[in-house]
């Protein structure tokens, strides 16, 4: 028997923030509000837009774009580079606003936030979530500034809260319920649908489904059997029908740093340098979190479009700085570089709790090195970042700037 | 055009006991005074042990726009970085 739809109450509201960095500077200068404005990796001719005010999008200056692409399309365009303790502060601030309805609330990315109203004061009042979700917004301006604006979602779980948040931007509001699933959904594309991409698209055309509808109505086993060939079929035969199957915590699996070089390079003395930044970038978050990790990958990417990539577990803990740089170090050596690099990453992996230390019985220099990283983490904490740091790294300081991640934030 | 100043510069703030804010009212920059208008965002960052308050706020007239830090360390002022609301 086919499942039915979820004719629950629609209790999960997905929030976010309407073109986040830019919003954010507009709010922060009045004197650019109404303009396009860009927000790029760099401020020269090849920094990317990673975003862009509503003018901006609205004359095609998107996200990928670089920045002499933006200025072809409106020589008025106002660059900005990012300004990453400005959004933070901004994420924050949402999060309180939030949390004055419900604990539950889950930061998706910077600018998105998930919050289950289930056994929330305002239902058990028997208040109406769209009045909820219209004193969400006055707050927000209250909070963030007058010129923020959000969108707001609601449905019986995540993904049907995150399609409606999307359908009149900006500054939206609207519901999706078991009773309006099947009108919303004749109005959209796959395309249309969060999760799903041109790939994705491809293959449900493939097996014939050409419209949200007709993958609403696809049999489960199509799905599972013939679409994704695994259980996510079975997982968006739940999802499109409204029932929850994405709330799941995965937790931290690695911490990873990585940098687009702004002057490519196939130095591998250069390379060694900006590796040890990325190192020490990478230690500072894992150990503030209290974990050591016990393998590294290192990858870099070639402007010939090549990459190369390598992992390796390790059998003793890496935790210090030097640790992650000498294992990475050594993959690096490995390395064939056929082309000048433009990006370099590295990324600690198979986490565990650092504390009580794991201690190899060959391995007497352990602890000395974990002193020696926690000193130089509290020396960090109170001068701030680099302020000690290896020889290698001197002279770096504006070399890896700080960037925002675009998903996960539990580090805020 | 957005430019960067990174020069101290002389400011009046003026605290409200009954708001509980702090804002700065007028900045004193290259022989000039600027009287403040909106300020836009506030936000405060940690560098080490020591806080720094920003404030980014236009002049009074809407004609250009500061990005000011204070560092709570040494009370001095710090102009960032002014911007007239153009691309060039």
């Amino acid at each position: 028997m086919d499942l039915q739809l979820n004719y629950n109450d629609p209790l999960i509201m997905h929030i976010d923030l309407n073109s986040c960095f830019a919003i954010i500077e507009q709010q922060a200068n009045p004197l650019i509000r109404h303009k396009p404005v860009a927000i790029a990796a760099y401020d020269t001719p090849r920094g990317a837009v990673i975003a862009s005010s509503y003018e901006a999008k609205a004359i095609g200056i998107k996200l990928g774009i670089n920045v002499r692409e933006a200025r072809l399309l409106d020589r008025n365009v106002i660059v900005m580079m990012p300004d990453p303790d400005k959004y933070f502060d901004a994420h924050k601030r949402f999060k309180k606003v939030l949390l004055n309805y419900t604990n539950e609330v889950t930061p998706k990315s910077v600018d998105e936030f998930v919050i289950d109203f289930a056994g929330s004061p305002a239902v058990r009042q028997g208040q109406s979530l769209v009045d909820v979700g219209m004193n969400i917004k006055q707050d927000i301006r209250v909070a963030l500034g007058e010129y923020v604006t959000v969108n707001i979602g609601i449905g019986t779980n995540r993904f049907l809260a995150k399609l409606a948040a999307g359908l009149h931007k900006p500054d939206g509001l609207d519901v999706i319920t078991a009773d309006n699933l099947r009108d919303v959904y004749s109005k959209l594309e796959l395309i249309d649908l969060p999760g799903i991409n041109r790939r994705y698209q491809a293959r449900l055309n493939m097996e014939g489904i050409y419209t949200p509808l007709q993958f609403l109505d696809a049999p489960m086993m199509t799905l599972k059997k013939q679409v994704f060939k695994s259980v996510c079929g079975y997982y968006w035969y739940l999802r499109l029908k409204g029932h929850e199957i994405d709330d799941v915590d995965y937790g931290r699996k690695s911490f990873g740093q990585q940098y687009a070089l702004g002057d490519k390079t196939t130095d591998r003395q250069q390379l060694a340098r900006l590796l040890m930044k990325l190192s020490e970038k990478a230690g500072r978050r894992m150990r503030r979190d209290g974990y050591v990790g016990h393998g590294i990958h290192f990858w870099l990417n070639f402007e010939n479009r090549m990459y190369w990539a390598k992992g390796r577990k390790t059998k003793s803990g890496i935790y210090a700085t030097q640790d992650i740089f000498l294992n990475a170090q050594k993959l690096l050596n490995e390395a064939s570089i056929p082309a000048r690099v433009t990006n370099i990453g590295v990324t600690v992996f198979n986490l565990e709790p650092a504390d009580p230390v794991q201690l190899g019985l060959f391995d007497d220099s352990r602890l000395d090195s974990m002193s020696l990283a926690r000193a130089a983490d509290i020396v960090n904490d109170r001068y701030g970042e680099f302020t000690l740091v290896p020889a290698i790294m001197a002279n770096m300081q504006d070399v890896i700037l700080k960037r925002v991640a675009f998903g996960n934030v539990n580090e805020l | 055009m957005r430019e960067v100043i990174n020069e101290e510069v002389s400011v009046v703030m003026v605290y409200s006991a009954k708001k509980r804010i702090a804002l700065p009212h007028i900045i004193s920059w290259r022989s000039r005074e600027y009287r403040v208008g909106k300020i836009g965002y506030y936000h405060s960052v940690k560098v080490g042990d020591t806080r720094h308050h920003i404030y980014e706020l236009v002049d009074k007239d809407n004609s250009l726009w500061f990005r000011l830090n204070l560092d709570s360390g040494n009370l001095h002022w710090m102009l960032e970085a002014i911007h007239d609301g153009l691309a060039t």
